[in-house]
């Protein structure tokens, strides 16, 4: 199965210097829990900040959501896959870079995003097809 | 083969599982078509499912008289029934979003999201198809309704995302903006009745151990 078969399409993102709360008010707004995050005059160089990110470097941290800005807990840079990619390639490069969802790239523009849960139900369907699975 | 031991001498259940069959290969035929059409704004092709929809309509109405001419036990018969009025169902609704198409345009912001819920909905229907099969070989049916439901799943969630952006749109014509919105909810709608299906199918199966 390839990667564009089970990617989410839906992405949203975020400035890097806008704070954690405007990006927890996007994401339970919008039911997400990643948001490509925007640095301003770095062409290509997008990062991404994850519900993860927030609740152990943030809330956990007992810091201000107003005042801790997206760019110092976002990370760098993406990790991006081809839309006709092997769902099994993306399951070793998750392992190999210790990720939880990679982002798929058409040329420049990112065109969607596959984390885990993705990969077990893309799993799952590949199997009730009755086609090999990883 | 499970349906085996239900068949009668004059093989009128085969006859009957193989209309059933035809009548969601119909289906996916009519799927793929509209996901096809939708991307293309081919109008013709849209039309094209309506007339897929009248005859699916015929090929159930064959179904129900088989069933009520003497195939299977009673027992079996209304399950089987209401599966098949459930795939009848699926036809409906997806001739009134293909009708409803045919009169809007797709606005940008909701346009990839659109073309992408059509092509899922054609890939789920090909899983109704397997599951099927995979209910007259008496095979376990647990992968392929969970299939299905994480297909279900997937839209489920692009529909929350769609009618968000729906709301921000400024709408000029009362009628377009009903035509949008019906449209919108015609397409989101179609895994729902699948899913509905594809219970059907499990409680048949359920219902023959």
């Amino acid at each position: 199965m390839k990667v564009k078969e089970i990617m989410t399409t839906r992405i949203e993102q975020i400035d890097a210097d806008q704070t954690v709360f405007d990006a927890i008010e996007k994401m339970i707004e919008r039911r997400i829990r990643s948001l490509v995050v925007k640095f301003p005059g770095e062409d290509g160089a997008d990062g991404i900040v994850t519900a993860r990110d927030i609740v152990f470097k943030v809330i956990a941290q007992k810091k201000n959501l107003r005042q801790v800005k997206i760019s110092e807990i976002a990370s760098k840079p993406l990790i991006c896959v081809d839309q006709q990619t092997e769902l099994g390639s993306v399951a070793e490069l998750m392992e190999e870079s210790n990720v939880e969802r990679v982002f798929v790239r058409d040329d420049d523009k990112i065109i969607g995003v596959v984390a885990l849960l993705d990969i077990m139900a893309g799993t799952l369907i590949m199997r009730a097809r009755g086609q090999n699975v990883i | 083969m499970l349906f085996s031991k239900y068949f009668s001498r004059g093989k009128k259940e085969e006859k009957v599982l193989e209309k059933i069959r035809s009548h969601i290969e119909l289906l996916c035929k009519a799927c793929e078509l509209f996901s096809t059409a939708l991307q293309s704004e081919d109008t013709g092709s849209m039309r094209a499912i309506i007339d897929l929809e009248r005859e699916a309509d015929g090929v159930k109405r064959k179904i129900i008289s088989g069933i009520y001419e003497g195939a299977f036990l009673p027992y079996l018969r209304p399950d089987l029934c209401r599966f098949v009025e459930t795939v009848d169902d699926i036809f409906d609704m997806l001739e009134d979003t293909a009708f409803n198409a045919m009169s809007i345009y797709l606005p940008h912001s909701i346009r990839e999201e659109s073309f992408r819920v059509a092509f899922l909905n054609s890939r789920m229907c090909e899983m109704l198809l397997i599951t099927f099969d995979a209910m007259v070989e008496g095979e376990d049916l647990r992968e392929r309704v969970l299939a299905i439901r994480i297909y279900e799943k997937k839209i489920d969630d692009m529909k929350f995302g769609i009618l968000c952006d729906l709301r921000e749109l400024a709408i000029d014509s009362y009628w377009y903006g009903k035509a949008l919105s019906d449209f919108v909810t015609g397409l989101t709608s179609i895994s729902d009745i699948i899913e509905d299906a594809c219970d059907h199918l499990q409680i048949i199966h359920l219902s023959m151990r």
